[in-house]
Parts: structure tokens; sequence; C-alpha cells
């Protein structure tokens, strides 16, 4: 067998001690930077790339992955104990999360999360190593026909995520949409809502809008309820994390389920772990018998998105490995390590480069075990690293928030918008509408748009062309469905409160 | 404090010659208009390397990504044009003013073109739906069943080569605008869009993959690297005469000696064993072009663009 020859030369090249080291150093720095909100994987990729230029390109890439998918596992900490994501894709884990660790379960929901983050990278690894040439040839068949349906497919989802009303998640994801809108058209070049700014010409960065809205507005209200937010220290013993049956019973199918949807959001260029992490939240919301769970600290709501970004952390190098089409900007960093040592990515990377790719996909193996010994046994550490205290965490943790919003671009402009999106946060976290779904709009609208001209374009203006198509006319008829199921169930609740208010 | 005065009106007593005599004297940025990891950025940091070398001072790349390379371009416009900070960018930098009619700066007066650092034509590659395999029959093919040229993104040099294109040659199509090369190579793989029409660097990865087939390259002569592929001019498609490039640009008002001294410098360290390693790689050859002879090109290409953009109806606004 092909593929048993395959992964021992990928053990044998990731157990090598130079590879071990970066593999350890990458997932190391993952969970650090994770843990520490503010700054993603993106902006810790971007301030380590140079650094790989010294390297050679296995061991580069193998450091620079396990940060990518370290994040995911470090990222979960910060939102179960503080209500502050520590990366984008685990904003979502705040909404049950924090609510889990006010009732005293911190423990079991960090344990929880960090068995969902195995299960779901290793789903997504053997996904990778069996599936990578099928779905990349599959990828091929999306068009933005296809885009555009499940994009919307998204937005229609997202506006029910945030347990607020689906009218203000609804508002939300139009306000983000419109946010969005700020900058070059994609497709006649004109300036929209620009002013004359050139730094408005390029758009609102997403990480400004990401770190502003979550962490900025989140230190800002936690300053004002400091003593609400003590982490019960001594709650997170072993002996707390273990779950009891019924936790395990409830968080077994929305880890595979989790997993799956990750592994497929992961795949398609253009999305990621974050909108694999919402998607799923939204999915469990749904499939729920009990919904109103959901943002009280209901453990699915915790392990379902988690396994869906590592999922989605590791089937993200389908696309980029197989064919070298990154996903995302983190992906793009990748790419570039391979480039600079002057490995074009490709199909015949895989059979080029077999010890580099399956090398990689062993070490992935080897990080997440590491990663696994780093937050269980290892997490007092990261607990004490969240113990600092605020008058000190908050103002070092608003510094990298923008050494982190200003690396991305070298613009001193995002420095501001962070500052902006930190009041607009804060006023909304006041007024009670939910940011999630704002994020969501922010990232998908311009999506949804360029997607729907282009499809427009190819169809010659003729919309039923997108219906006809087998894979955009079913995700469009599931969207119709979920959007009439979501009114009909919102009309249903509203009767049921007023009968019961009637009877009262 | 007064020696730096004495000193600075030293400096200026001593004139255009003495600031290239004694350039570099600090580190020198190099600005890349565009994400790190794609062709150009590799480009930009061997040059930076191999400058770097000549010069005895750090060349540090900075990466200035956004609005088809012109926020890296508007932010070169507003540095001192002293030699210390400088740009790499392909053909967009002629193209995009174009269709951006807003910018802040004058494309022409406050940028110096200095050097063309590489050149090759522009490379008509087909998708999976594409029948022909020269360039002969996608003329025909073309004629018969109107395809969908994609582009780089509005304003790119792909664009502009596949307007060209479907003026000159006569043929009808849609032009199609996706977020960046990677995209457009992957929709015509999948057969969402029939024709990408770009630089070598861009295309000739997937060419020689065999998921994508080139049909030609624009212009008169066939491409010496690609003897193989029918050039544009040999099928009887007149009037284009226009190549990628990748060139290196000051802000504008630079001297005539600093812009002679580092287009030698640039002429010189092209050839060194691992930038011509590069350049094989992408399937470009070096440029030989003395700093006016690149400025007179870029120049002509800018109007042959606005031009274009008004007969073909393309505007930002």
């Amino acid at each position: 067998m092909e593929i048993f020859a395959n992964l021992a030369l990928g053990l044998e090249t990731a157990l090598s001690p130079t590879n071990l080291v970066f593999c350890f150093a990458g997932v190391f720095l993952g969970t650090l930077v994770g843990v520490i909100p503010g700054i993603g994987p993106l902006a810790a990729i971007s301030m380590l790339f140079p650094i790989t230029f010294h390297l050679n390109p296995t061991a580069a890439l193998i450091m620079l992955a396990g940060i990518w998918y370290g994040t995911s596992y470090g990222g979960s900490t910060a939102s179960i104990l503080l209500n502050i994501p520590g990366t984008t894709s685990s904003a979502i884990t705040c909404l049950d999360g924090y609510p889990l660790a006010r009732q005293g379960k911190a423990g079991v929901a960090l344990l929880m999360t960090t068995v969902a983050s195995f299960i779901g990278g290793s789903i997504g690894i053997v996904l990778l190593t069996l599936f990578s040439p099928v779905i990349a040839a599959y990828a091929l068949t999306f068009g933005s026909a296809e885009y555009f349906s499940l994009m919307l497919l998204g937005l229609v989802a997202a506006s029910s995520i945030s347990g607020a009303s689906a009218l203000k998640g609804l508002a939300m994801v139009i306000l983000g949409m419109l946010i969005a809108t700020i900058g070059m058209d994609s497709q006649s070049g004109t300036a929209r809502y620009t002013f004359g700014s050139l730094d408005l010409l390029d758009g609102l960065s997403i990480s400004a809008l990401a770190m502003g809205l979550f962490g900025v507005g989140e230190i800002i209200a936690s300053v004002r309820r400091i003593t609400v937010k003590d982490i019960d220290r001594k709650g997170i013993t072993f002996r707390s994390m273990l779950p009891n049956r019924e936790e395990l019973k409830r968080s077994w199918l929305p880890m595979l389920r989790g997993s799956s949807i990750g592994a497929f959001f992961g795949a398609l260029p253009g999305t990621g772990p974050s909108v694999a992490a919402f998607m799923s939240y939204a999915v469990e919301k749904r499939v729920s018998r009990e919904p109103q769970r959901f943002g009280q600290g209901a453990i699915e709501g915790v392990v379902a998105p988690e396994s869906a970004n590592n999922a989605a952390d590791q089937t993200a190098f389908i696309p980029t490995m197989a064919l070298g089409i990154p996903g995302s900007a983190t992906m793009a960093l990748m790419l570039g390590a391979l480039m600079i040592h002057g490995i074009s990515p490709g199909p015949n990377l895989i059979t080029d480069q077999p010890a580099l790719f399956w090398g990689l996909v062993m070490s992935f193996w080897i990080g997440n075990v590491l990663l696994v010994i780093l937050n269980l046994p290892l997490i007092g550490l990261w607990v004490r690293l969240l113990l600092v205290p605020y008058h000190l965490m908050y103002p070092a943790i608003l510094i990298f928030v923008c050494i982190g919003a200003y690396s991305v671009r070298y613009v001193v402009f995002d420095i501001f918008a962070v500052m902006i999106f930190g009041a607009l946060g804060y006023a909304m976290r006041i007024f009670g509408w939910p940011a999630a779904p704002l994020l969501l709009g922010f990232v998908l609208g311009p999506l949804v748009e360029q997607h729907f001209r282009r499809a427009m374009v190819l169809a010659r203006g003729d919309f039923t062309a997108i219906l006809e198509r087998p894979i955009s006319g079913t995700v469009l008829a599931i969207t119709a469905l979920l959007l009439v199921w979501s009114i009909w169930s919102g009309l249903r609740q509203r009767n049921g409160a007023l009968a019961s208010a009637k009877q009262s | 404090m007064k020696t730096i005065i004495a000193a600075t009106l030293v400096v200026l007593a001593a004139g255009g010659a003495g600031v290239a005599q004694d350039f570099p004297n600090r580190p020198v940025t190099l600005i890349v208009p565009y994400g790190p990891g794609g062709s150009t950025d590799l480009l930009g940091r061997q040059l930076a390397n191999e400058l770097q070398e000549k010069w005895g001072q750090p060349v540090v790349v900075e990466n200035r990504p956004g609005a088809g390379s012109m926020i890296g371009t508007a932010s070169l416009a507003q540095a001192e044009p002293d030699g210390h900070t400088i740009l790499i960018n392909t053909a967009a930098f002629s193209t995009a003013p174009a269709v951006q009619t807003d910018l802040p700066f004058d494309a022409k007066a406050d940028i110096s073109p200095i050097a063309m650092i590489a050149t090759s034509p522009y490379v008509v590659v087909g998708g999976a739906q594409v029948e022909s395999e020269t360039f002969a029959e996608f003329l025909a093919e073309a004629q018969a069943r109107p395809m969908f040229f994609a582009t780089a993104g509005v304003g790119s040099s792909s664009h502009f080569a596949a307007e060209l294109l479907i003026q000159q040659a006569g043929i009808p199509g849609d032009v199609v605008h996706f977020s960046g090369g990677g995209e457009a190579n992957t929709n015509l793989m999948g057969g969402h869009a029939d024709i990408y029409i770009s630089t070598t660097a861009s295309v000739m990865p997937y060419v020689n993959n065999n998921q994508l087939k080139a049909l030609g390259v624009l212009g008169e002569e066939r491409f010496v690297l690609l003897p193989d592929f029918e050039s544009s001019g040999e099928n009887g498609v007149r009037g284009i005469d226009v190549d990628g490039w990748i060139g290196l640009f000051g802000p504008g008002g630079m001297s005539d000696e600093l812009l002679d001294r580092i287009n030698s410098d640039v002429n010189e360290v092209i050839w060194s064993e691992a930038f011509q390693g590069i350049l094989q790689e992408n399937f470009v050859i070096e440029g030989r072009t003395s700093a006016p002879q690149f400025k007179a090109q870029v120049e002509a290409e800018m109007d042959l663009w606005v031009r274009l953009a008004d007969e073909r109806g393309i505007t930002g606004d």
C-alpha cells in the first residue's frame, strides 16, 4: 500500500530532531498567542515569517502550521474564562463557554474543548491524508454561483446564531455587510464610501474589526465590572475537569457534526475556521431539542465550534497544498514560505516533495498530541497567564492588540479603526446587540456580492441559471427552507409566549 | 545641532551629484505593493538581498498591499526622493491609474521609473471548456462561441491585456473580474471562465502541470524562452505591442545622477547567478533599459491604457 509507505516516510521526517523542535516551538507559540486575546494566527505568523528564510522549508512549514492550529486550542481558553475570544475562530465559543465558567464548570469546558479540538483535528488530518486529491478536484467545480449560494446560506444561518432576537441578528449581519462595502468596488474599481481617504481604499481590515469589537469592547466592559470576572483558580483542578455522563452524552454527536462541518468549510477556499465555527454553532442550535439552553452554558455550543475550527485548520491545507490555492491570508503566508525556497505549490507538490508533504501531515499528529499535553496538564500555566491582575493585563493586551492591528498592513489608521470598533463593540454590548453576526456579515458580505455579480456576468444576466446548477440550486433551496423555518419557529415561539402570558 | 545644520548645508551645496555618490547612507526601504508570497514579492526579496550586498546597507522589504498596488505606490509618492525608498511593481503601475482616476498622486509626475528588472510577453491560456490547442484555433472558437475572459481584478494588467486582445482581434467576449491571479487560474481549471491573459510567472506553473493550456503569446514575435507558443502577430492580430514587466520605481523628483546610479546597480545585480535562477523559474528575461528608456516605455503604456479605457468604456466612475 502506497499510503503506508508515504505515512512512514512522513513519520520519519516529522520525527527528525530538528522538525520535532520546530513543531513544539510552533504549537507552543500558537497556544500562547491563542490564549492572549488580540493576537491571532495571522499576526503571529506574519511576525515570524522572516525567520523561515533561514530554516529548511519542511521545518519552516511545520512551525508555521503549528502556530496556525495551536491558536485554535489556545483561543478557547480566553473565550471560556474571560469571555474574550483569543482568536476570531473561537469567538463563538464565548457564547456558551463563559456561562459554563460562571456556573463553576470552567474545568469541564476546558477539558471538553481540548478533547473536541483533538477529535476535530484528528478527523481533519485523516481527511487531509485520504481525500486531498479528491476534495481538491471537487473544489474546482465550485464556481461563483456555488460560492454565492453557500455564502447566502451562511448569512441566513448567521442571523439566527446569537441568542438575541433574530431581528437583531439580521440587523447586525446587514450592518456588517454595509461596513464591508467601504473600499474599492471589485467589479468596477469605483471607490465606495472612502471620502478620498487612501487608507479606506482597501476597506477596513478584518483584524481591526474583530480585535475592536471583541477584544477592546470586552476590555472596556470588563473594566467597569471587574469583580464579576474573577477566575475561580482552584476550580480548575484536574478533578473538576472531568465531565459527567450527561455532558459526555450531549457532546459526542456535536463533536462529529462539528468536525464534518469544519472539514468541509476548511477545504473550501475563502471560508475557514471562523466560518466553520459559526456554522457548526448555528447547526447545533438548529438541531437541538432545547435551543433555549444555548447561550446559557450548553456544552454542545462549546464542543461543536471547537471541533469545527480545528478540523477546518487541518483541511485548509487541502486546497493550499494540493492546488497551491491559499484559502486565506494565513495560508498565503504558508505558500510564501514554500516559494521562498523555490518550491512551487500545485498538484505536483505531493509527488515531487513527498517528504515535505507527508512530513507536514505527520507533524500535525505530533503537534495535536503535544497540544493536548500543553492544554490539559499545563492548563494551570495558561490560567495563571490569565490571572495576571487586570490593571496589568488589560493595558498589555491593548498594546498587543495595537501591535497586531498595525502589523497586518503597517498602517497607523488601523489602530484608530480598532479603537472606533472598540467603542462600537462596547456600545453594542450595552444595548444588547450581538457582535458575532456583524463580523460574519463583514466577512461574507463582500464575498456574496463579488460572487453574485460574477455569477451574473457568467450567466449573462440570467438569474435562473444559478438555480439550474445542481449544487447552487440545492443550497439555495436549503437556504429558503431555513429562512421559512426560522420565521415559522420564531412566530410559534412568540405565539407560545403570548398564550402563556394570557394564561397567567 | 549646529554641526548637523552645517553638515546639511554642505550636503545641499554639493548638489545632486553629491547625493548620488553618498547614496545609500542609511537603510533602504523596498516597498512591495502586494502581499507576501507572490511572484513579485519573491523577486523583490531576492533583489533586496542582492542590492544589500552591493550597497552595504540593509535593504528592508515592506509589503504594502491593496487597491491593485496603488496603496503601496501612493506611499512611495509621499517619500523623500533620495533613493532610500524604492518600490517594485508590475505593469499594474501603468494600468491601474487608467481605472482609478481619483488617486491622490499623479502617476507621471510623482513617480520616477528607475529600471526594468524583468520582462516577458503576456501568455494567453485556456481553461477546461476551451477546445482549441493553438492561437489560430482559439481565434476561430472565440468567434463562434463568445468566451469569458478572466482577469486578476479590475484595472490589473490582465484586465487591460484582455481588453486589448478583444479589441484588436475583433472577437466577442465578456470580461469577468476575479480576486487575484490564483482565483482566475482556478476558475479556468474548473471551466467557469475560458481565457486568462497574464504574465509567464502567473500562468506557467499551471501550464507546466497540464492544468491549463497555453494558446499563444501577445505580440508580433514569438518569445525566446517559449518558442513553441504561437504569437498573436503571426496570426494576423496587429497593434498589440505590450509586454509584461517588473520594474523599480522611486518617488518623483529624483535627480538624474541618482536614477542612473540605481539603474546601473540594478542592471548589474540582475545578472547574478541567484537572480538569473529566479528569472528562469518565472520564464522572464532580464530588463535592459536605461532610466530614461524605461520612463518613456512606462509613459507610452499609460497613454495606451487611458485611451483603451476610454474606447472600451472602462472607468472607475
